[in-house]
C-alpha cells in the first residue's frame, strides 16, 4: 500500500473531554466503577434537530464526530465513507429485541428495527451530506475500524481523494449489567492497566471520525499503513508481524518515537503486549490509552485520534505515559491495538 | 452454498434447473406467525447442521454453522491447499449474526443471569471467526455489514485486495440465519408477502425471507497459474454507490442503483449491449422492483437484456443474497442457462418489462448481478466467462 492517508479533519467523542479543542489529558476521568460512559456533546450544534429526534445514541455520536471532522477539513462532501462498529446500534437492537420478547411478537413498531441495522451510522452520515459515493460498514470486533483504515488506503491508491472514516461503539445500561453479571469487568483501581495485575476489562464507548486525504493540505500527520494479526499464538508472532510491517514501511521498531499500547487491563489477554513492552522501552517512548476510553471493538479509532493529536501537539501527556523517555520530537507513532487477545492491529502514523 | 434450494451447489443447480422453489412452510423458526407466512428456510435443524458440518460445539449458532457449511464447500471446490504458503483471506458478511441465538436466551440472561456466554457470540465478527478457524484461514479476516448488499461488498473488497497484491486468494460471501428479530422487523415494515413473492409483477406484495450461507473463492491470476488451477469465471466489474434517499426505501428514480450499474460497467469496459443477462436484486417489494426497473431502463433504455430475480427460489437471504446470486450467476455462465423469475404474470405497468419465466438456454459471456440494501447501499457486480 503506497498511499499515505493525510489526516485533515478529526472529531472525537469519548469518556474524556475530547470535544474541547484545548483539552489535552492534563487530568483524566476514571471509569464509572467498571465502565466508561462517553461524554456526549450538545448534539444540536452538529445535527439538524429534526433528524436528531429519531436518532439512537450511536448514530448521534457517529454523526456528530463525522460532522466535526468534516468541519475541520472544510469539506461538504467526500469520495467515500467507511465506518467500523463491532455491535452497531446496540441500543436500538436491544429495544426491538425486548419489544419482541416482552409482547410475544406483537404491537411492534419498525423505528428501532430500522435503526438497528449495522450500517445505520454510515448511511445517516451519507444521507445528511447527500453523499452518493462508496459507503461501507465493517463489523469485525477489533478489526472494525481498522478495516475502514485499510479500505481508505486501498481507495486512495485507486485514486479517491477525500475519505471519511470512523469507529463507533455504544453500550447500554442493560448490556453493561449483563457483562457485569458475566464477570467481565475489572474494578481494581489501584493498579495501572499495563502492569498485568488486574483481571477483566473496563468497558468503554465513543466515536472518532477522520477525514483523510491523498493531499497533505494542512495535515500534520498521516496514516502510512496498517497491518492485521489474527489470533497469534505467541508474543514472538506479534513481534515478527510488527517487524515485517515496519520493514514494509521502510522503518524499524527502534526508530519509532512513541508506541501506543492497547492494554485492556485483563492480564489473560494482555500477555503478549506485556512481553513486548520491555522490548520497545529502550528506544521508544511508551504510553497507553484504554484507561482513557475503556475497552471496546473500535477503541483503535480513539487511539488513532490520540496519536494524531500527540503529533500535532508534539507532546505526550504525562497521564498516558508508561515509561519516561524524553523525545525531542515525535515523528512516528506505532499503535498496537488488541481486542481480547484475538484481533491485533498495528497502525503507523508519521508527522508530515 | 447452502440455502432453501439445497445444502450444496449441486442440489441448488438441480432445483434451479427444474424451476423448483425452496420457499415453503416454516418449520424451524419459532415465531408465532409460522403458519401465517412462508419462508426460504434451510431444511436442516441446528442438530442436523452440526452433523452436516461434522463439528459439534455448543457455542456455534445457526449463522456460524451455515457459514461453515458454505465456505468449506467453496474452498474444497476451489482445490486450494491453505498450507501452500500463499496468503488467503476470509471476508464474510452478515446482518443477523448471533441474534438468531441471542433472541432465544435474552430473557433468561436478563431475568436470571443465565446463558451469558451467548453474548460473546452475538456480534457479526463471531461467525466469520468461527468459519476462519474451521477452515484454518489466518492471513486476513474481516466482516462487512451493509444490509442486503453485504456479500456483494465482500466480493468487491476481496477483488480489490487481490488487485493491490495484499492477498493471493480470498473467500468472500455472507451468511444469515432466519431469526425472529429480522422476521418481525420486516413484518412491521409491512414488506413481507404471506404467500410466494412475485418479483417484477404488477401485483407484487412483498418479499419472502430466506436464510443462506454463500461464498465464492477469488484468486489472483498468478496464484491460479502457479497451482495450475482453473477459474470458473472472472469478476470483471464492481461498484458501490449510495442512494442517500431514505434509511430503508429506495429512490423512485433509482439514482443509487443507476450509479452502481454505470460504474460497474465502466470498470469492466463493457457496453450495456454486451450484458447477456441480469440477475436482479428483485425482492418482490413494490418499492425495490419499481426503483430497480427504473435504474435498468436508465442504463439499458429500450434494450433491456434478459433478466430474472431468483429471490422466488431462495427467499431474500439478506447479507448472503449477493453471494447466493454470485453463485447462481456463475452457474448461468457455466451452463449457458437463465434460471427463471418464478411466480410472474403481469409486467409493472410503468415499465412493461417482462423477466425470463422459463428455464432458458442462452449464450452467456457477461452477467450483471445487483444487490441493494437498507441505508441506500447499492452494489453491482459483473461476472464474465473465462
Amino acid at each position: 500500500m503506497a498511499a499515505k492517508a493525510y489526516i485533515i479533519g478529526t472529531g472525537c467523542i469519548s469518556p474524556q473531554n475530547t470535544t474541547d479543542e484545548n483539552y489535552f489529558f492534563e487530568t483524566i476521568i476514571g471509569p464509572n466503577g467498571d465502565h466508561f460512559p462517553a461524554i456526549e456533546p450538545s448534539y444540536k450544534e452538529h445535527i439538524n434537530p429534526n433528524m436528531l429526534r429519531r436518532m439512537g445514541r450511536a448514530i448521534k455520536m457517529g454523526a456528530s464526530a463525522a460532522r466535526m471532522a468534516m468541519t475541520e477539513a472544510k469539506l461538504d462532501n467526500v469520495d467515500a465513507i467507511m465506518s467500523g462498529t463491532g455491535l452497531g446500534c446496540f441500543e436500538d437492537s436491544e429495544k426491538f429485541l425486548l419489544a419482541i420478547l416482552n409482547n410475544d411478537e406483537q404491537f411492534l413498531t419498525p423505528t428501532s428495527f430500522i435503526q438497528s441495522t449495522h450500517n445505520t451510522v454510515g448511511s445517516q452520515v451519507a444521507l445528511i451530506m447527500k453523499c452518493h459515493e462508496y459507503n461501507y460498514t465493517y463489523t469485525h470486533r477489533g478489526f472494525s475500524f481498522e478495516s475502514s483504515v485499510m479500505d481508505a488506503l486501498l481507495s486512495l491508491n485507486e485514486g479517491k481523494k477525500n475519505i471519511l472514516i470512523g469507529g463507533i461503539e455504544e453500550h447500554t445500561p442493560l448490556f453493561v449489567e449483563l457483562n457485569r453479571q458475566a464477570k467481565k469487568f475489572n474494578t481494581d483501581t489501584t493498579h495501572p492497566l499495563f502492569e498485568g495485575k488486574t483481571h477483566g476489562i473496563q468497558m468503554g464507548e465513543g466515536s472518532a471520525f477522520f477525514v483523510v486525504s491523498s493531499e497533505k493540505q494542512n495535515a500534520q500527520s498521516s496514516i502510512d499503513g496498517i497491518s492485521f494479526l489474527y489470533k497469534p499464538k505467541s508474543s514472538k508472532e506479534v513481534l515478527d508481524k510488527i517487524n515485517q510491517f515496519l520493514d514494509s514501511q521502510n522503518t524499524a521498531l527502534d526508530n519509532i518515537d512513541l508506541v501506543l499500547f492497547g492494554f485492556s487491563g485483563d492480564s489473560d489477554f494482555d500477555n503478549y503486549l506485556l512481553e513486548l513492552l520491555p522490548l520497545v522501552s529502550n528506544h521508544s517512548a511508551t504510553a497507553h490509552y484504554k484507561h482513557l476510553c475503556g475497552d471496546y471493538h473500535t477503541a483503535g479509532a480513539f487511539a488513532t485520534w490520540l496519536a494524531d493529536k500527540i503529533i500535532r501537539k508534539q507532546e505526550i501527556p504525562h497521564t498516558i505515559r508508561i515509561n519516561h523517555h524524553t523525545k525531542t520530537s515525535i515523528k512516528s507513532i506505532l499503535i498496537i491495538n488488541a481486542y481480547l487477545g484475538i484481533n491485533y492491529s498495528f497502525t503507523l502514523l508519521r508527522q508530515c | 452454498m447452502i440455502s432453501a434450494i439445497g445444502n450444496n451447489v449441486q442440489e441448488a443447480y438441480a432445483n434451479l434447473s427444474n424451476a423448483k422453489s425452496g420457499i415453503g412452510k416454516i418449520h424451524h423458526l419459532n415465531t408465532r406467525y409460522k403458519d401465517e407466512f412462508v419462508a426460504g428456510e434451510i431444511k436442516l435443524s441446528n442438530n442436523d447442521l452440526m452433523d452436516y458440518i461434522r463439528f459439534k460445539s455448543p457455542a456455534l449458532n445457526r449463522t456460524s454453522m451455515l457459514g461453515i457449511a458454505a465456505a468449506s464447500e467453496a474452498l474444497k471446490h476451489s482445490g486450494i491447499d491453505l498450507n501452500d504458503g500463499m496468503r488467503t483471506g476470509l471476508i464474510s458478511s452478515t446482518t443477523v449474526a448471533g441474534m438468531c441465538k441471542t433472541e432465544l436466551f435474552y430473557k433468561e440472561m436478563v431475568d436470571k443471569s443465565l446463558h451469558l456466554e451467548v453474548l460473546d457470540a452475538h456480534d457479526c465478527g463471531e461467525s466469520t471467526e468461527e468459519i476462519a478457524d474451521y477452515l484454518g484461514v489466518k492471513d486476513f479476516v474481516t466482516t462487512i455489514s451493509t444490509a442486503c448488499s453485504s456479500a456483494a461488498n465482500a466480493v468487491m473488497l476481496g477483488s480489490r485486495m487481490i488487485k493491490q497484491g495484499m492477498l493471493d486468494r480470498v473467500i468472500v460471501g455472507g451468511v444469515d440465519a432466519l431469526s425472529k428479530f429480522t422476521f418481525n422487523g420486516f413484518n412491521t415494515l409491512m414488506i413481507l408477502d404471506k404467500e410466494w413473492c412475485k418479483p417484477f409483477d404488477e401485483n407484487r406484495r412483498g418479499l419472502n425471507l430466506g436464510e443462506a450461507g454463500a461464498f465464492i473463492v477469488i484468486e489472483s491470476e498468478a496464484s491460479l497459474k502457479r497451482r495450475n488451477g482453473k477459474a470458473l469465471a472472472t469478476v470483471a466489474g464492481y461498484a458501490n454507490a449510495n442512494d442517500a434517499y431514505h434509511q430503508t426505501a429506495s429512490s423512485p428514480d433509482g439514482f443509487g442503483a443507476t450509479m452502481a450499474i454505470q460504474q460497474a460497467l465502466k470498470m469492466s469496459g463493457l457496453s450495456p449491449a454486451q450484458i447477456d443477462y441480469i440477475n436482479m436484486h428483485g425482492t418482490g417489494t413494490p418499492n425495490n422492483d419499481q426503483s430497480e426497473s427504473k435504474a435498468t431502463v436508465n442504463i439499458f433504455g429500450n434494450n433491456v437484456p434478459k433478466f430474472s430475480s431468483t429471490k422466488a427460489y431462495t427467499g431474500h437471504t439478506l447479507a448472503p443474497a449477493a453471494g447466493v446470486e454470485a453463485v447462481i450467476s456463475i452457474l448461468s455462465i457455466l451452463n449457458d442457462k437463465i434460471f427463471p423469475n418464478l411466480n410472474f404474470t403481469t409486467p409493472i405497468a410503468e415499465f412493461g418489462l417482462s423477466p425470463v419465466t422459463q428455464v432458458t438456454s442462452h449464450r452467456m459471456n457477461h452477467v450483471l448481478s445487483n444487490s441493494f440494501g437498507f441505508g441506500g447501499n447499492c452494489s453491482s457486480l459483473i461476472f464474465s466467462r473465462v
